[in-house]
């Protein structure tokens, strides 16, 4: 299946054109710009309270804009908890489980797509089976094995858990499948081992849905919220996502500085957002597409 | 059933491509029209435009008696045949063919009667609560026909309706084609990039190129009489040799032809560089012993042999004789393993019977009245 | 060559060496839990002292749970809400959505970025948009006489309000689906319609509709499975509350087994969603199937 991305529109050639034609407005603007503004209403009102001063945001009727800026909110937020170690817990977080299941998924994801083993249907069935599963099924035994190994409360126990994912494993070997098989013969008749054909020949050719799997392992674990909670209760330990429900609890008051800590919580991820945004909707969209 | 016409259209896109640049067509009611032409030449733009699914950057569209330029598809009243048929994927046969006459409100009884009136016609009786995914190609493509006709149009549009079909059924389908046109006569307008397929269907041609029209005619018109270069090479299969040549004048009215041996006079042709075209039909295997023909004597050339490739009743026989060769632009590709060489290449058409080998060197003669003639410079047929 | 070398150099072992690393992983921490979760849910426990096992005793208990059935009857409420409002809206922006005039990927940008956003980031903006002393939607509805609501603290108003802010989170995931099956569409299908004779609604009905019956069909498992798990939002912004207006089964089970130290009781509930959930796929799949035409 092709992963369009969503730049035509696939309608009619002279229906483009009339509207084309219509360059400056057209009716389905009525709708659009109505829809764009409460798209975006929300972080556009985070955006402007987190430059605010606490005066300014205790105003009713609203100040739309500030009379007087407040970047220092920023580095308030620094000060007042301990959010860049939040924030460096997250990426460790996040790209040790990004890199964990590139590799992971990659080699099983091959294994699975090209080399027939003893058991090898039955297995992917129960990995897929996997996927069904709702988390709280398997959270409270997780937990108790992640106890159990002693790493409560440390980035372990955010990180061991989640280095493969049966998605991954899934959406590797869909993909691996439609590559001709016959690079790989070539190889391996040119005396190359599996693992070098792997890696030399697979994946150079692999770049989109691995940057595919990147992006959206790195979306979900950086959001991750439940499996934190239960696991990490020391502040210094904590992700972004738990940080910040602990910052509301004890800023409940302080909205400017909690507006700004949301604004960086969330940079990250939208500056991997535009910059990647190709392989996002790629990804939403296969699985969509296929599933 | 109505005519159809092209005022001087001209189409350009929006990346700056010319599609079509002045054309003119006049398709009579009731005409089977074929635009046949190398790919790129506009051939489906040009039909595109008729059906409405583009619109000309200028000129008139005239369906019947109205210019349809601003009118939508959907109010033309006319049908198409998309190379990849189209069809709805989830409906079933019945109702894919009843479908275009649902939408424009036709009781349901006569919906019914039309489409089982088309299935009976196109043997789709046994097919009509099936998928088209159930279907097979050569099926597939007679529901698109049926979808297209149950409408009784004004115009019947087709886009290389034969070529996802193998070649066995292509020829099969051409003739069914031929007969259909026959029995219902709707003004059909059908583009192929197979000029066998146009030859073999229809009325008129016309021959494309670069989105111009170089020719509209008879088949037998654009074949005995091309107008230009073009036309000459296109047309025919094996395609027409050519050969530069020069024209002399000779003091009296006649013109001596020169090209590589080749050595004949005509009268009336201006003097110049000029391109000789002889269509391997007409070359035949000269005797040993020439005055035992009939007739004037036929100029003949050496032919060094090639390669033979039997056809059954006749043989193509690829070599090439003294001369330098002539383009006519519609050449698909050029040979990787030829040798360059100072001689051009000629095809020729023999019976069977006893065939020369590669490497023979054979005479082959040819009937000067019917060897043709170009201006070198501008490609015009001269006679 | 000798027999070791042979059986090391072959299919299977390769095979499951490569395989190990993610199956070990998957099996670990996602099919064993399963399998104790199932064994937890016939026991007492607080996850500290030794369990005591007590048999169908947890699940009995469930059905006389009001505080449970409360739960369910939110959960059910919110995915009939959610899963449609989402579904249908996604529909309609990806159809706007899907041409090509001034600004169409800004427009796009918009309705694709509040997907990926956290759900405590979304959660956050709100409760500040939805402030009932400073907040600006209360602003913007005091303008045309209503209002200042509570919102999240509104008995009757905390659970669509959840509703109304998981809808603007997630539906720019709709909206990528369906514009990618709406694309999927073959032009010339479209165009045939057209030459058809079909106008603006019969091409939707006819056409359109059906053909992304299997994006439809995707969108409301997918969002089905995803809104019975409400949590996140739940937790941060109400706590089950007002009262208990907002509590959901995952928050119930949540609070049981990490607040309260009841495992065992936890990990019944957990099943009874499982297999709640499967059963609802399961149905919905096949009503799928014979609703929804596939491309073969």
């Amino acid at each position: 299946m092709t992963t369009q991305i969503l730049t035509q529109t696939g309608r009619p050639a002279h229906e483009e054109e009339r509207e084309a034609g219509r360059f400056l407005f057209s009716p389905w603007h009525l709708v659009l710009i109505p829809l764009a503004v409460v798209m975006l209403i929300p972080m556009a009102w985070m955006l402007v309270t987190s430059l605010e001063t606490l005066n300014e945001t205790r105003h009713f009727p609203p100040v739309l804009l500030p009379h007087t800026l407040a970047p220092g909110n920023y580095s308030a937020v620094l000060r007042q908890a301990p959010f860049a170690r939040w924030f460096v817990n997250t990426m460790i977080v996040t790209v040790a489980t990004v890199a964990g299941n590139l590799l992971f998924c990659s080699l099983a994801g091959y294994a699975f797509a090209r080399i027939k083993f003893f058991g090898r249907e039955v297995v992917f069935v129960l990995l897929l089976a996997t996927l069904m599963i709702p988390f709280q099924v398997v959270m409270i035994p997780t937990f108790i094995i992640v106890k159990d190994l002693g790493l409560i409360n440390t980035l372990n126990a955010l990180i061991v858990p989640n280095l493969a994912n049966a998605f991954g494993v899934f959406l590797l070997r869909q993909f691996f499948r439609t590559l001709p098989v016959e690079l790989e013969e070539a190889a391996r008749i040119d005396g190359a081992s599996r693992l070098s054909v792997l890696f030399k020949i697979v994946l150079p050719l692999s770049g989109p849905v691995l940057a595919t799997l990147a992006v959206i392992t790195f979306l979900w674990t950086w959001n991750d919220f439940l499996w934190p909670l239960i696991t990490i209760y020391t502040p210094n330990n904590m992700t972004l996502q738990l940080g910040l429900t602990t910052f509301q609890g004890t800023h409940q008051t302080a909205t400017n500085l909690l507006m700004a800590a949301n604004v960086m919580s969330m940079l990250p991820v939208l500056l991997l957002f535009f910059l990647a945004q190709k392989y996002f909707i790629r990804g939403i969209a296969t699985s969509g597409l296929k599933g | 059933m109505a005519r159809v016409a092209l005022h001087n259209v001209t189409k350009q896109f929006h990346g700056g491509t010319l599609a079509l640049d002045d054309l003119s067509l006049e398709i009579a009611d009731g005409e089977f029209l074929i635009l046949v032409g190398p790919s790129g030449c506009g051939k489906t733009t040009a039909l595109r435009l008729i059906a409405g699914l583009e619109k000309a950057t200028s000129g008139t569209i005239m369906i019947g008696d109205t210019a349809v330029n601003g009118v939508s598809p959907r109010d033309r009243d006319i049908a198409m045949v998309f190379q990849n048929y189209a069809l709805y994927p989830h409906m079933t046969v019945y109702r894919n063919l009843g479908f275009g006459l649902r939408e424009r409100r036709t009781p349901k009884r006569e919906v019914d009667r039309r489409v089982r009136e088309i299935s009976t016609i196109l043997g789709l009786d046994d097919l009509l609560k099936r998928r088209p995914a159930q279907l097979s190609g050569g099926q597939r493509q007679r529901v698109a026909m049926g979808r297209a006709l149950v409408r009784e149009p004004k115009a019947f549009l087709l886009d290389e309706p034969l070529s996802n079909l193998d070649a066995k059924l292509r020829v099969q389908m051409r003739a069914e084609l031929k007969r259909l046109h026959a029995k219902l006569g709707i003004t059909t307008i059908y583009v192929t990039h197979d000029q066998i397929e146009a030859m073999t269907l229809a009325d008129r041609i016309v021959v494309m190129s670069a989105g111009q029209a170089l020719q509209i005619g008879t088949p037998q018109e654009v074949f005995s009489r091309p107008a230009n270069l073009f036309v000459a090479g296109f047309i025919g299969s094996p395609a027409m040799n050519m050969l530069r040549g020069r024209a002399s004048a000779r003091g009296s009215a006649d013109t001596e032809i020169t090209a590589g041996e080749l050595r004949f006079t005509r009268p009336g042709v201006p003097a110049g560089e000029i391109v000789v075209g002889i269509r391997p039909e007409c070359l035949a295997p000269a005797p040993a012993d020439a005055t035992h023909l009939p007739g004037p004597a036929q100029p003949t050339l050496d032919l060094e042999v090639d390669l033979v490739e039997p056809l059954g009743e006749q043989a193509l026989v690829h070599g090439s004789v003294a001369g330098t060769a002539a383009h006519s632009g519609a050449e698909e590709e050029q040979s990787i393993l030829a040798e360059p060489s100072s001689r051009a290449p000629v095809t020729a058409v023999f019976p069977a019977g006893s065939l020369p080998g590669p490497g023979d060197r054979v005479r082959v003669r040819v009937d000067p009245g019917r060897i043709y003639l170009f201006d070198a410079a501008t490609g015009e047929a001269i006679w | 060559m000798s027999r070791v070398r042979r059986i090391l150099q072959s299919d299977h072992v390769s095979g499951w060496a490569f395989a190990f690393p993610a199956v070990f992983l998957i099996f670990v921490f996602g099919l064993v839990p399963v399998v104790w979760s199932a064994l937890l849910s016939f026991q007492q426990t607080n996850l500290i002292s030794p369990p005591k096992w007590i048999g169908l005793a947890n699940y009995k208990a469930l059905a006389h749970d009001p505080l449970f059935a409360q739960s369910v009857e939110h959960s059910l409420v919110y995915t009939a809400l959610f899963v449609p409002i989402s579904v249908l809206g996604g529909l309609l922006a990806a159809v706007a959505l899907n041409r090509k005039i001034r600004g169409i990927r800004f427009y796009r940008t918009a309705v694709f970025v509040p997907v990926v956003l956290s759900t405590i980031a979304t959660a956050i903006m709100f409760l500040w948009l939805l402030d009932p002393n400073f907040g600006l939607v209360n602003f913007l509805l005091s303008k045309v006489g209503l209002g200042p609501y509570g919102f999240f603290d509104s008995i009757n108003g905390a659970l669509y309000t959840i509703v109304g802010m998981t809808v603007w989170g997630w539906i720019g995931f709709d909206v990528i689906v369906y514009l990618a099956a709406l694309q999927g569409i073959p032009q010339s299908l479209v165009e045939a319609a057209e030459i058809d004779g079909v106008r603006t609604w019969s091409m939707f009905r006819n056409i359109t509709f059906p053909l992304l019956g299997p994006a439809t069909l995707f969108l409301v498992v997918w969002s089905t499975i995803n809104a019975l798990q409400l949590f996140d939002e739940v937790y941060f912004l109400t706590k089950g509350g007002p009262g208990t207006a907002t509590y959901v089964v995952v928050y119930y089970l949540y609070s049981l087994a990490f607040s309260q130290g009841i495992a065992g009781y936890a990990a019944a509930m957990a099943y009874v969603l499982l297999v709640a959930i499967l059963c609802l796929t399961l149905v919905q799949l096949w009503i799928g199937r014979r609703l929804v035409y596939y491309a073969s």
